[in-house]
Order: C-alpha cells, then structure tokens, then sequence
C-alpha cells in the first residue's frame, strides 16, 4: 500500500475559479487532507462555468470545477458572519497551509492578516496568490487570466507567424495563467512545507500571477538582454518550421539538429532544391530556409497530418500533430500509460479526467475522491476536525454563516 | 516582507546533479537551486548542453555563429543557480564518478532520450545500488515507457500533441503553438514532484523513480477542455481571446504600431467604472451593455464602442486609469516592456548578476517571494567550474588523482 507524498498535511482552501483550487489539486492528489471553504450561496464560480453535460448548467457538473477540485473535502462558510469568522478561524489553526486568492485585502478586513496570521499561527504556510503580488505600485489592483497573461508578455507571441498585424495577439486556450499560477503555487507550497520541518516556522508565500507568466518569458527578457532581440508573433525570424498544414490537420515540428533536417528531406524524396550540402549547417538554414519554406509547405500540404507524424518520428526528428479534445482522449501513448484516471461523480456522472504527468513510484498521486458537492462535508468537518459539538454546529447553521437551510 | 539573506532556504542540505540539457530540464535543476539546493550540472566538453553556443537567430548586431561555451543567452538564462562539472560520459571511468556524486546527492534529474540512461549504466536501479534513497526524476517527451516512447521533441511539439496548440488562436485562423514556455512550465511541474518526492522521503526514507511526460504536462492544464468534449460532443475549438462569459474581454487597438490593451470586465460595477474612464457613462445604462449576459450577446457592438476610444489613445495610461478605476486591463508587453516595467522592478523580478565572460546581466529570478528568506541567485557556471570544489573537496579526491583524471581526459 502506497503513500501519498503529503499524507497528513492539512490545508484550507479558500479561494475560487482557477490558480488557488489548482494549487489545492496538486496537494490534494498527494493526499493532503484539502478542506475547500466555499461562500454561501453559489459557492466557487467555476461551477458556473462549465462546461456542462447536455449544455445544461447546473452547479454540481461544471467540468472545470470538477477537475480542479478532486480529492477535497468542501464546506460553505460565510467568514462576514462572527460565527462563521469565528469558524474560519478555528479552521486556519487546525491546518499547515491557507491558500487564498481572494483580492489582497479580503482576508485583512477579515482580520486574518498576515501579521495576524504569523502572530497567532506561527507554523501556518500562507499561500497568497493575487494578480499582482502583495507589493509594489500595482499592487491590490484587479487583473484575470487575460490580463496577466498578456501583460506578462506571454501573448505577444501568439499566434506565431501571423502576417496580419492588424489582428491583436492572443492568449493560448483556456485558463492559461490560473493554471500556471497554480501549479508555481503548488511548488512554492510543497518547499514551504519541506522548510518548515527543519525550522518549525511557517512563512508567507506572495505569490503574483502575472510574475508567474512572467518567469515563462525569461529567455525572451534574455534575448533582449545579450543581442537586442525582441521576439514576437511576427514571421521576421526564419522558420524552423513550426507549424505546417496538412491535408486533414495541422502539425508542429521543430528542427534544430542537421540530423533532423536530414530525416525532414529523406522523407521529402530528397528534392533537388533541398539537396545542397549547405542546408546541413544551421546557420545557414536559418538564413535561408525562409527561400525553400513555401515548396517545404505545398509538400506538407500532401500529406496526412498523423502518417508525417508517426513518419517523421520514425526519422528522429520532433514533429507532432495538433490534437484536438478527442484525439486527446484516444491518444494510445496515453492509453498505454494509463494516464487518464475515470472519476465517478455523484451528481454530474463518470468521465475520463487527466492524471499526472509525473508517475510516481513510491508515493503516486490518485484521485481520492471526486469533487466535493456544495456543503458536502460541512458535517463532518465541523464535528471531527474543528471538534464542534452537534449544539455549536446546530447554532452554526442557525446563525446563517453556513448559508440558508443548511444545519445540521 | 522582512527577509535575511542568511535565513534557512527550503532546499538547503538537499544535493542535486543535474544531468539535463537544452531548457525544460535545466530550468527545473535551476528551480531547485533558486530554491537552496546545491545542484551539480554535469556535462561533457565533446558533447555540452548545446544552448551554451545556441545563436538564437540572425541578430541586430554583428555577432559570431558561434559563441563561446559561457556566452549562450538560452543556456544561462535558465541555469541560474548550479555548479557545473565536466566529465567524460563514455568511459567507464567517468560513470564511475558519476555514481560516486550520486552516492552523496539526494535528487538525480535527466532528460536525455529514452534509454540512454540505461546505456550509460545509470539507469535507476543502478543509482538505487549505490544510493538506496536517490530520487531520480527521468524527463522525457512523451513518457519513459510506452510505444511513443522513442520519439523526439521538443516544446512546441508537445504543446501540439498535448491538445494546448488547437484551442489556441483566432477562431477563423490556424491553430498557434507556443514554444519555451512549455517547457519551463513542465519545469515547474517537475520540480514539485521532487519536492513532493523529497518530502516523502523525509517521511519514510524513501527514494522514487519519477517518469515526467512533457506532453502529458501540457495536458493536465486542460482539464475542462477534455471534460468539455465528453459532456457535449464538440470538439472545442480556438476562441481568441474571448470569453464564455465575460464581456468586453479582449484586446483593443491603441495608439502606435502593433499596440493592444486587454480589458477584462466580470461585473457590472466594473463596467460602469469603464464606462466612467471612457467618459461615456451612460453605457452603463444602454440595455445591450446592462447585464453580462446582454454585453456577451452584444459583444462586438460594445468591442467596436470600445476600440474607437482606444485607438488614438496611449496604452499605457489607459492601462493605469483603468486600473485606479478598478477594471482589469494591462497591455499586451514584449520583453523589452518588462524589463521598464516599474511594479516589476520594485518588486525585485529582476537581478543582476555579474558574469566573467559577459558582464552583468538582469535575469529572472525565482517567481515569488517567501517571507524570512531571500532565494539563492546565482550565476549560470562556467563549462567545467566547479570540478575541483566537486571531485576534490565533495568526493575527496586527492590532487595526484585529479591531476591524473584530468591527464587522461576523464574530468574535463
């Protein structure tokens, strides 16, 4: 029988939507014992995002909170209630670790601080994730997914090769910068817990999501830096080859060994305009593959996205198609791999959901159980962890702070 | 935040030798050390992590093809914080002080080609014989095992093959693959699995193998993609920057050549703030602009309202005003707008650090701050640095055998 590597570490979750509930996730699939604090009534807004089975909205099947929030336990809790204050209060001195991506001065108005926290709870890991970080001029200003990402220079080069700049860059599909943020998060957690064996102290992690997106940039700010190079979404640097269409899809590929160009040429029939000895230097395709692109793209045209794939690997060189969701979802590497893990969830059904892209032999991370539904565990975790009494609990309810007609 | 540079870091006492290359791999030892931990790169002189003479493209100003070894941008740009050895990797002699590094280290990471490792006699039973609590983190594109598990690749293609590269672009346009990013963020991913590995270990005394897929990475950060295909049968497609929900949310055309400004409004206070800054306040009251849902379903009335006023106007003070307004909205940077950026420079995102060969540069240290502790930045190593400070005072070698190693071409 396995361990989870953070079996036995506690942590509250208060926070919503992408960055903080990843961070949880990734705990949580260790086996982290993760309560997840939701406000009353409609709890975390990622179960209204959807998606939805049947496109029908309904908050116990949104997938993006199903996804993020697997192997938790939820309660709701409204903190502007005293008693629900109260209780969140008794729930940050049980745990190891408080994520919170709330804007910066909601836990402070609250009265959880940091100074508050470090004062009362000097073992507590505080993980604050904010758009901007805690300090510094733009500091408790709003920001989203769109806007750190953007402003973290990360869209400027997307789409690459556009020829159109009359087109605005953009940011990659779906929640780019919560999940990066969360997965830094993540990180920077797992340390603060390693650190706090050896010291006994916990620490505040201030996390910025737009300095998450920025740390991806760093060999752009770097190109700046050594050769006044600033990359962009524009085709002005040659191509070594990027994307290519094909008759049924697209393909990615990316060729920066001459042995790689050479596999790209054998399985173009070796063409005479691609047959000089000269195009076996790199230095000289990247001045000049720009003359022989278009014939290497009418070629590609030809051909089946996955045969050039699988083709091209065979030849050594990185090329591979453009997956969309099914293709995903049938992939057979993955399938080997048994990386997809089917989650059962009482209320939205049973889908394949992604595992981890780190197999684990000694401590593998495992979906502990399915996204908790709203107020799931409220019970439970006032009685057996913050040790509420059924009296305390029942007047807990009563007073509201567990939102209306909840008690036990 | 008060924070003393001699305070305990998370990683300190922790050993790794990094036997990455290129920048996924090398990014996460960096992260290691970034965090405390005392990280070894290994390489050899005939066959050097090839990004340390990488010229990126054909530049500005008049330089050499080829740089010398300390000199490349995209090897030092994501090897802060490591000492660097060289040795030769063919002979036996060589693996031997491998294994005798990997005797004293903690952590082991590797991203070379499926069964590599194993080639050389490092593979991770063999590392397990000499280091029962070694924890080895193998990197690969697509998984160490498996029938793909062969191929080749490198971020773009994994950002393809792990679904990321379709849903990203304009909905009427190809699909856009990103590129180093990928990899640093699959860094990220893989230096929590070592801590997580390392935190384990302090529980039970346990070592692990850990096989990383960078495919696999790109895709566990499209959940709700997958769950969106199989809860309604589409597959879902690219949607440029727009959201399901939220409306304006986009980027609009400002003043200049090729400048944007995202905007991102959730509520409607926020959009009557907007309206506010735009002096156009009775947008607020416009019932195609009211609620959400009437600004969603009027989107490209309220974008084409909205980029009139933008289009002659400067982004970055738009971007300040919106801002004290309490609407979310940032311009679209290049690196070059990072590094003027005043919030990043006064919240420390950049360092400099000096460099024997290039002289000071900034670099991007490590993306948070911690309470209590500075992280450990330090400059990228010189090919072959650290060999005495490693063989001599880490592994104890005298200086005769040294001497003699290096005479017959093992350390280099």
């Amino acid at each position: 029988m396995t361990r989870g590597a953070f079996e036995g570490v506690k942590v509250v979750e208060y926070a919503t939507m992408v960055s903080g509930p990843y961070c949880g996730k990734l705990l949580a699939d260790m086996g982290a014992d993760v309560v997840k604090v939701e406000e009353p009534p409609d709890g975390d807004p990622a179960r209204r995002r959807g998606p939805f089975p049947g496109d029908e909205p309904h908050p116990e099947r949104s997938g993006l909170f199903l996804y993020l929030n697997t192997s938790k336990r939820g309660i709701t809790l409204d903190p502007e209630q005293p008693s629900g204050r109260e209780a969140l209060q008794r729930l940050v001195k049980w745990a190891d670790v408080l994520i919170d991506n709330h804007p910066l001065e909601r836990l402070e108005s609250l009265g959880f601080g940091w100074e508050t926290l470090r004062q009362e709870t000097p073992r507590l890991i505080y993980t604050s994730i904010t758009p901007y970080g805690r300090t510094g001029p733009r500091a408790g200003r709003k920001g989203t997914d769109l806007t750190a990402y953007h402003g973290g220079a990360l869209g400027s080069l997307l789409p690459p090769r556009s020829t159109d700049i009359s087109r605005p860059p953009v940011k990659a599909g779906g929640y780019p910068t919560g999940y990066h943020a969360g997965l830094t998060a993540g990180l920077a957690t797992a340390s603060a817990l390693l650190a706090r064996r050896a010291t006994g102290r916990g620490q505040l992690i201030d996390l910025s999501e737009q300095e998450s997106i920025v740390a991806l940039v760093r060999g752009f700010v770097g190109a700046v830096i050594y050769h006044r190079l600033t990359w962009s979404r524009v085709p002005d640097r040659p191509p070594s080859l990027g994307r290519m269409q094909c008759s049924d899809g697209y393909v990615v590929s990316y060729l920066v060994e001459d042995h790689h160009w050479r596999g790209l040429v054998e399985l173009m029939g070796n063409p005479e305009w691609a047959a000089g000895e000269e195009w076996n230097s790199f230095p000289y395709r990247v001045g000049n593959l720009f003359k022989i692109g278009y014939k290497i793209d009418a070629w590609a045209l030809q051909q089946k996205a996955e045969e050039f794939h699988h083709q091209g690997a065979a030849k050594g060189f990185a090329i591979g198609t453009a997956y969309n969701a099914e293709q995903v979802l049938n992939y057979r590497q993955y399938a080997s791999r048994g990386f997809f893990v089917d989650v059962d969830h009482p209320e939205a059904g049973k889908y394949r959901y992604p595992g981890w892209p780190y197999q684990m032999s000694a401590s593998p991370p495992r979906v502990g159980c399915p996204a908790p539904l709203l107020g799931q565990h409220s019970g439970e975790v006032f009685r057996d962890v913050l040790g509420y009494t059924a009296d305390e609990y029942r007047r807990l309810g009563e007073s509201g702070a567990l939102g209306e007609g909840v008690a036990s | 935040m008060t924070a003393r540079q001699t305070d305990r870091l998370p990683l300190d006492g922790v050993r790794v030798v990094d036997m990455t290359w290129v920048w996924a791999g090398p990014y996460l030892g960096s992260l290691l050390g970034m965090l405390g931990a005392e990280v070894i790169k290994v390489e050899s002189r005939s066959r050097p992590d090839f990004f340390r003479r990488f010229v990126v493209w054909p530049l500005a100003d008049a330089e050499p093809e080829e740089l010398g070894p300390n000199e490349g941008m995209m090897f030092n740009t994501v090897n802060l914080s490591k000492l660097g050895v060289a040795l030769n990797l063919v002979r036996p002699e060589g693996i031997d002080l491998i294994k005798r590094l990997v005797a004293v280290s903690d952590v082991v990471i590797e991203n070379m080609r499926a069964g590599i490792l194993k080639r050389m006699g490092l593979d991770y039973e063999a590392l397990r014989a000499v280091n029962p609590r070694i924890i080895l983190l193998s990197s690969s594109a697509r998984g160490g095992a498996g029938p793909e598990a062969h191929y080749a690749g490198y971020a773009s293609v994994h950002h393809a093959v792990g679904g990321g590269t379709y849903i990203t672009g304009h909905p009427d346009g190809p699909p856009g693959y990103a590129i180093g990013d990928v990899d640093l963020m699959n860094a990220t991913a893989g230096a929590f699995a070592v801590v997580a590995a390392l935190y384990h270990r302090k529980e039970t005394g346990e070592g692990q193998f850990i096989d990383f897929s960078q495919c696999e990475g790109v895709t566990a950060l499209i959940g709700e993609v997958l769950l969106d295909y199989q809860m309604t049968g589409r597959i879902p497609g690219r949607k440029g920057n727009s959201d399901d929900f939220m409306a304006p949310h986009n980027l609009y055309p400002c003043w200049g050549v090729d400048r944007w400004l995202a905007i991102a409004v959730e509520t409607d206070e926020e959009f009557a703030a907007l309206a506010r800054v735009m002096e156009k306040p009775e947008l607020a009251d416009d019932p195609r602009f009211a609620t959400a849902a009437a600004r969603k379903r009027n989107e490209a009335d309220l974008d084409a309202i909205i980029s009139e006023w933008t289009r002659l106007r400067d982004r970055d003070l738009m971007a300040c005003q919106l801002g004290e307004a309490g609407v979310a909205a940032a311009p679209s940077r290049d690196a070059r707008d990072l590094m003027r950026d005043p919030h990043l420079r006064a919240r420390g995102v950049f360092v400099e650090l000096d460099h024997p060969e290039t002289g000071p540069r900034d670099f991007v240290g490590l993306p948070w701050r911690m309470s209590g502790c500075q992280p450990a930045l330090k400059r990228p190593p010189l090919l072959g640095e650290h060999n005495d400070y490693v063989f001599g005072e880490l592994l104890g070698l005298d200086e005769a055998e040294i001497a003699r190693l290096k005479e017959s071409g093992i350390i280099e």
